[in-house]
């Protein structure tokens, strides 16, 4: 969303650039050389065509609904894109320490796979939750266990600013040990 | 964490996102108030007319030269803020070169490349880190350091934190001669399984 936002907030305020000029150059045009009028924007098709509509008319409906839709997009599009930074305990006051929740997760994953009884695993990761899903061959119960264990015992070496819910689920699966 | 060593984690979005987000709800805005418009909620005479209403186009026609005045009015505001939006998040992230000193006939600016350069070097010989990248952020008269390492399987973080504050941070400070430098540290942990073989010059 991000990069969206990225891509998208130039285009947004060329946009209304253009928009915006549009607006000065036909109204100076119809003020100063009211014969050259339209210059560029063929406004007065566009109010012709305007002419005899209604509020009820399901062409300005139509044309609302699509503003709306896009204007929400865009609305959704400013509020979601935030950081999703990991922040660590700070060892010393003028210094901040981050990491990106993928690579938290890619930490996580490598000290579950470490696990003999584990087949394989995914590991989703934000600041508050991690979540494991993990398969074996064994009875899933004694796997979770020591799953959890590892965990958090990586955690605790992983000096977090806050201390993320982690939930760890075992399937067994079928297969040739 | 300070306030200027958060600032350093990364670029803000924070002026894209105010902006995006106000033309959202301005467009959302315009959209609803059509629609309720047109559903009869302010009056079901005024739901039946005409979209270009007959007594806003005679005071059009009665204030000729207000009307326009406020057209251009309109026109030139959001030519403005587009112009100054696209600008601003076209703009790249300034790389600041750091001036240590500002008495005349005693200038003394340090280029960023230089700084940078030296930075990485040093993070890059703490034990558990096979790459290092650093920047500058911020203006020439208040710097700070961004930093991103790459972390070898299995190293310790807080052993990598000690070193690189102890030592390379340390000299950092130094050689500017300040008491503090905000510093923004990105880690990737296990980014590679091993260490990467010495850079060769």
């Amino acid at each position: 969303m991000r990069l969206l936002l990225r891509v998208l907030a130039p285009l947004l305020g060329l946009v209304l650039t253009v928009v915006g000029l549009a607006i000065v150059v036909e109204t100076v045009t119809l003020w100063v050389a009211p014969a050259s009028s339209p210059l560029v924007v063929p406004w007065p098709a566009w109010q012709a065509a305007a002419e005899g509509l209604t509020w009820q008319s399901g062409a300005v409906r139509g044309t609302a609904i699509v503003v709306g839709v896009v204007g929400l997009f865009v609305l959704v599009l400013g509020l979601v894109a935030r950081r999703h930074d990991v922040y660590l305990a700070d060892p010393v006051p003028e210094v901040t320490v981050t990491t990106s929740p993928r690579s938290l997760a890619r930490a996580v994953g490598h000290e579950v796979r470490s696990h003999s009884d584990v087949v394989s695993a995914s590991v989703v990761a934000s600041a508050k939750k991690i979540t494991v899903k993990a398969s074996t061959l064994d009875p899933a119960e004694a796997v979770r266990d020591d799953v959890r264990a590892r965990v958090d015992e990586m955690l605790a070496r992983l000096p977090l600013a806050r201390r993320p819910r982690v939930s760890v689920s075992v399937t067994t699966t079928q297969g040739v040990k | 964490m300070s306030r200027r060593s958060r600032a350093a984690v990364a670029r803000s979005a924070g002026g894209d996102r105010t902006l995006t987000t106000v033309l959202g709800l301005v467009l959302v805005a315009a959209a609803v108030l059509a629609l309720l418009v047109g559903a009869g909620v302010f009056g079901s005479f005024r739901a039946q007319r005409p979209l270009i209403d007959p007594i806003a186009v005679q005071w059009a026609t009665d204030h000729n030269d207000a009307t326009r005045w406020i057209a251009l009015g309109i026109g030139l505001v959001l030519f403005v803020v587009g112009l100054w939006w696209t600008l601003r998040s076209l703009r790249p992230e300034p790389r600041p070169d750091v001036s240590l000193s500002e008495v005349p006939g005693e200038r003394l600016t340090v280029e960023h490349a230089a700084i940078c350069d030296a930075v990485r070097h040093d993070a890059e010989t703490i034990e558990g880190v096979s790459r290092a990248r650093v920047r500058l952020v911020g203006t020439p008269m208040r710097p700070a350091l961004r930093i991103s390492l790459s972390m070898v399987e299995g190293s310790d973080v807080r052993d990598v934190w000690a070193e690189l504050d102890g030592r390379v941070l340390a000299r950092a400070r130094e050689a500017f001669s300040v008491s503090a430098l905000p510093t923004a540290v990105r880690l990737e942990l296990d980014a590679s399984s091993a260490p990467t073989p010495a850079r060769v010059e």
